[in-house]
């Protein structure tokens, strides 16, 4: 959360001479982060990040507590104001009736009010409207202003009822249940989630949605004479709920989700009370009722100093750390060679717990730009080494040098793409909670979302690739399968290449011994979009490694794709179990090889891989097949026969010749070209 | 004159071929088999003393191969022709455009991880990666967020429908690395761990500077005797590392819910080198949170907390990448517009 801090006003609780960007700087490396300082008329504005943990900085007077321990460190003195009140409560002559309920304590750990009555409403002081504006507060009168006013430099939200407005001058707060509504003062009615802490006046009338905004029927306006205010402090979790469900959150609750402290309310109603008198010629006209059953005890940590040491890397004298945090408002309660001892100020108390939460106010103050960088010393792994990164790199590549372009898509799809590819949304993980109809579901292929690419540019030949996650769902308490893929896609390109890519990516890859055969499943996504031949799945042993293809015509018709779309869809998790850098050296041969062209006339539907696969088989020496020509019913394949230790004579090379043009008669009916059957 | 005599004749013939180097070897070959006494010629002289029955069969077959050793000469003599052409020829054109390879492009993210876990590998940290569909406990309330902590608001997260653990809780599309550091714990079961967990992250944003998807890299390290001053080391060596040895880093004070003491890395400005400019802020430019781990992450992984400490680091892949290229809009990375891609 950002607040934006005038220095005008952090100077009327701060003395320093420190300059505004040495404040801004100091702050940023010691505290809460600057992230822009701006020049506005003869002020400076600083606009400042506040972390969760320190909702006690989201104040001037918090920043000037912070400053008043920094500055010095920077040589720059520096000295927190105290806040003075000249009024003293309690004293009141009038007492205007309030009856306060609460029905369950743990709602509100204090609640105080206090009445004023001959309340002059009009513009707030030039000042006060000017600070508020240019924070960015819009002024609105002098009665609702001191609670805007006093949220920002003390940090305690506050409200202001139109006395007469409550009915019966009774407040019940408690939990709303069976779907009450409330209109709030911004003229929105809203319902009530059950749980959401209001206040009614007894009437069932919802004058208050706590800790975020009143409702309308009891807002101050220019007739009111008599003001309720209002400093409480909430149960943050609870506020944090009623935010989230009625998506509405206000300043006021953002800072009561992060924890307002109990013990800051007085101060507010003090310099309330100091306002109301000035700036509204009001009267205080009841004690204060002040609700605080289980006020907090004071928190004590413990922490040794070599532990310090351990985790800051430095020796830091003790005297040095009692300087550090007494001026931070520690109470050293007790106090050793090796440890301390100390209870923790109550704008902390939620903040710090632990031994490391005090480290960490000793670092910062004493100044991480004060640690030295130290190298971590060297470390031996035995552990065994993952290459699942090195495969990932070599795969990608090895792509990028045969032309391919490499793609990154979200994992999010939309239904509409689930729809052009015949995905079943049920097959996929819904995100519950999507930021637009585009993403949706999370991808179970690669594939939909590179036509994608496709689509939009438009390119006549490319090639390009991703590499990436699928989500495949288990049951319902079982997280997904996380699957790497590496799916390509090449434009108006021939099967042959697409294949070929494939095989060499496998060899780059160390595989040898997988297979390809046609892929002949009709109802699983690969055999919807696939082209019912032209679709290939490469396996090793019984492991399915991929599919490659040409996509059908109805999807790319679909998606108003005209060229022709050939994809390979690897599962690249199976490829890295099998990939490897095994590399034999084998002899050189000595020998001559002899080459010699075979054409066959083939039938038709006859796998030319298959006739391959079998005359590689036939004999140990014939060393390599080739396809060489292939004209409509012929195939010619060269067939290099070697021998590793001799020559090979024609009469060797004839009698293997002899059985290669038997076994591919019998297995497929092949028939040597220009020699009659025997 | 049986059909593997011929067979035998035409492998012969091609390999003599193949092996010439020049227009005489050719010639010498061509003689040997097409000339007038050339094995081939004589075949075919013999053939009308064949049986009628036989000749026509051993006739098709001879001139197939004496077609074929024809175009095998010719073949080799454009190769021989073109080679020596080249070599020969006195005056070349050297200033025609040459032929490239095809190259294609590899996405700036993988070249940016693949820059990052190179430089973190030499220091010994091992690369990992964890699921992007996570339970909740690893994501958050391990990380010592309770549900409904405020701080989770840091991290606007998507999350899963009909998915629930009895013991995790919900499921998460996970919003930062960090998740992998108790599954890190897990994995290992006692330090040393330097780990690196690169991985997609997802929030439920979308603007210049943010994308509903996008990488982050972790850094875990937890060992006996780890302190701030080694976060810093291994912080600063990666800044001259990857951004250049005159860059300088800083740690200031943040807060997140699973580092105690946590930090904001700050690098110098890119862009203005440190002077300050628009860009940044008074000189620094802001990299990402960091943090010792706190002792509640390290009991939630079963690691001792008195025993051991540790650091860990959760940035953007993105964000250092954008810095280095000049890249303003976070969205090109993701859009698949090869007008982008192809730059890289």
């Amino acid at each position: 959360m950002n607040i934006i801090i005038l220095d005008s006003w952090l100077k009327e609780h701060l003395k320093t001479k420190a300059s505004v960007k040495q404040i801004g700087e100091y702050l940023s490396l010691c505290s809460q982060s600057v992230e822009k300082i701006e020049k506005t008329d003869n002020d400076w504005l600083y606009d400042i990040e506040i972390t969760t943990n320190r909702p006690d900085c989201l104040s001037v007077y918090g920043l000037a507590r912070e400053l008043a321990v920094i500055l010095p460190r920077f040589n720059l003195p520096a000295k927190l104001l105290p806040l003075e009140t000249k009024h003293e409560l309690n004293k009141s002559e009038e007492e205007l009736p309030l009856e306060v309920k609460i029905t369950k304590p743990s709602l509100c750990p204090r609640f105080t009010a206090l009445i004023f009555d001959k309340v002059v409403i009009k513009p707030s002081p030039k000042i006060v409207q000017e600070r508020l504006e240019k924070s960015g507060i819009r002024a609105i009168n002098n009665v609702v202003d001191i609670s805007n006013y006093l949220m920002l430099e003390l940090g305690s939200p506050m409200h202001t009822f139109d006395y007469d407005k409550i009915k019966n001058h009774k407040m019940i707060l408690r939990e709303s249940a069976g779907g009450e509504k409330i209109t709030t003062l911004d003229g929105q009615v809203r319902p009530l989630p059950d749980g959401t802490m209001i206040i009614e006046d007894g009437e069932g009338r919802i004058i208050d949605l706590c800790g975020i905004m009143g409702g309308d029927n009891s807002q101050v306006d220019e007739k009111t004479k008599r003001v309720l205010l209002f400093v409480q402090t909430y149960d943050p979790v609870k506020i944090r709920q009623t935010c989230q469900k009625l998506a509405f959150r206000t300043d006021a609750a953002s800072r009561f989700e992060k924890g307002v402290d109990p013990e800051g309310v007085m101060v507010a109603i003090k310099r309330a009370v100091e306002m109301f008198v000035e700036n509204c010629e009001a009267k205080i006209a009841s004690n204060l009722i002040d609700i605080y059953p289980h006020p907090p005890k004071t928190k004590t940590v413990d922490l040794k100093f070599n532990y310090l040491q351990q985790i800051m890397g430095v020796e830091i004298p003790q005297k040095e750390v009692l300087g550090i945090l007494e001026p931070l408002g520690f109470k050293i309660i007790a106090s050793s060679k090796e440890a301390i001892h100390c209870s923790i100020p109550h704008w902390r108390d939620s903040d710090i717990n632990l031994p490391e939460d005090l480290i960490e106010e000793i670092a910062r103050i004493y100044g991480y730009h004060h640690l030295p960088s130290n190298l971590l010393p060297n470390l031996v792994t035995e552990e065994e080494k993952d290459n699942l990164f090195e495969w990932i790199n070599l795969a990608k590549e090895a792509l990028k040098f045969w032309g391919f372009t490499e793609i990154v898509n979200y994992s999010m799809v939309s239904e509409q793409l689930l729809k052009n590819w015949e995905i079943q949304p049920v097959d996929c993980l819904k995100i519950a909670n999507p930021l637009s109809d585009e993403w949706v579901y999370l991808r179970t292929s690669l594939v939909p979302s590179l036509l994608e690419v496709v689509n939009k540019n438009k390119k006549a030949k490319s090639k390009i690739f991703e590499m990436g996650n699928i989500y495949l769902p288990q049951s319902k308490d079982q997280l997904p399968e996380e699957n790497l893929m590496l799916s390509g896609l090449l434009v108006d390109e021939n099967f042959a290449h697409l294949k070929g890519f494939v095989e060499s990516l496998l060899e780059e890859m160390g595989l040898v011994d997988y297979k390809i055969n046609p892929y002949e499943l009709q109802k699983t996504f690969y055999g919807k979009i696939f082209h019912d031949h032209r679709r290939a799945e490469v396996t090793l042993g019984k492991t399915s490694l991929g599919i490659f293809g040409e996509i059908k015509k109805s999807i790319l018709e679909r998606l108003g794709i005209k060229q022709r779309i050939l994809v390979f869809d690897l599962d690249f998790n199976e490829l890295v179990k099998y990939a490897n850098h095994h590399k034999r050296y084998l002899p050189i041969p000595k020998y001559p090889p002899i080459i010699e062209d075979l054409s066959f006339v083939v039938p038709g539907k006859t796998y030319v891989g298959k006739i391959m696969e079998i005359i590689k088989t036939v004999n140990p020496t014939i060393k390599s097949v080739d396809l060489i020509d292939s004209y409509e019913q012929t195939r010619t394949f060269r067939v290099t026969y070697q021998d590793l230790n001799k020559t090979l004579t024609d009469k060797e090379v004839e009698k293997i010749r002899k059985k290669i043009i038997e076994s591919l008669k019998n297995k497929f009916g092949l028939k040597l070209k220009g020699k009659k059957e025997d | 004159m049986d059909t593997n005599r011929i067979q035998n004749l035409k492998n012969q013939a091609i390999s003599s071929i193949l092996e010439s180097k020049s227009e005489k070897e050719l010639e010498q070959a061509r003689i040997e088999y097409l000339g007038r006494n050339g094995e081939i010629t004589k075949l075919l002289s013999l053939l009308p003393s064949l049986k009628p029955e036989k000749r026509k069969e051993r006739g098709i077959l001879l001139n197939e191969t004496k077609k074929t050793i024809e175009e095998a000469i010719k073949n080799q003599l454009s190769i021989i022709n073109h080679q020596s052409s080249a070599i020969d020829s006195g005056w070349f054109d050297i200033t025609m455009p040459g032929i490239k390879p095809l190259q294609g492009h590899l996405h700036l993210i993988t070249q940016a991880i693949e820059e990052i876990t190179d430089i973190f590998k030499k220091i010994g940290f091992t690369c990992r990666t964890y699921p992007e569909v996570e339970w909740d406990w690893y994501a958050f309330e391990g990380l010592n967020m309770p549900k409904n902590h405020p701080a989770r608001d840091e991290w606007e997260t998507f999350f899963i429908q009909d998915l629930f653990h009895p013991k995790y809780g919900e499921t998460v599309l996970t919003p930062h690395t960090s998740s992998g550091q108790l599954r890190e714990m897990e994995r290992l079961g006692q330090p040393p761990i330097r780990m690196l967990n690169i991985g997609k992250c997802y929030r439920r944003q979308i603007d210049v500077s943010h994308a509903p998807m996008f990488y982050q890299f972790e850094g875990l390290v937890i060992d006996k005797d780890i302190n701030i001053t080694h976060l810093k080391g291994v912080l600063d060596y990666f800044v001259k590392q990857y951004f250049g040895p005159k860059k300088q880093s800083r740690i200031r004070p943040f807060h997140f819910q699973f580092t105690e003491p946590s930090f904001e890395v700050d690098v110098t400005c890119i862009v203005c080198g440190g002077k300050g400019c628009k860009v940044c802020k008074q000189g620094w430019m802001e990299l990402g949170g960091s943090g010792m781990v706190h002792p509640n992450v390290l009991k939630n992984g079963g690691i001792d907390p008195s025993k051991y400490t540790g650091f860990a680091w959760g940035w953007g892949v993105e964000r250092v990448l954008m810095m280095k290229y000049n890249v303003d809009d976070i969205r090109l990375l993701f859009n698949g517009d090869l007008r982008f891609l192809q730059q890289f």
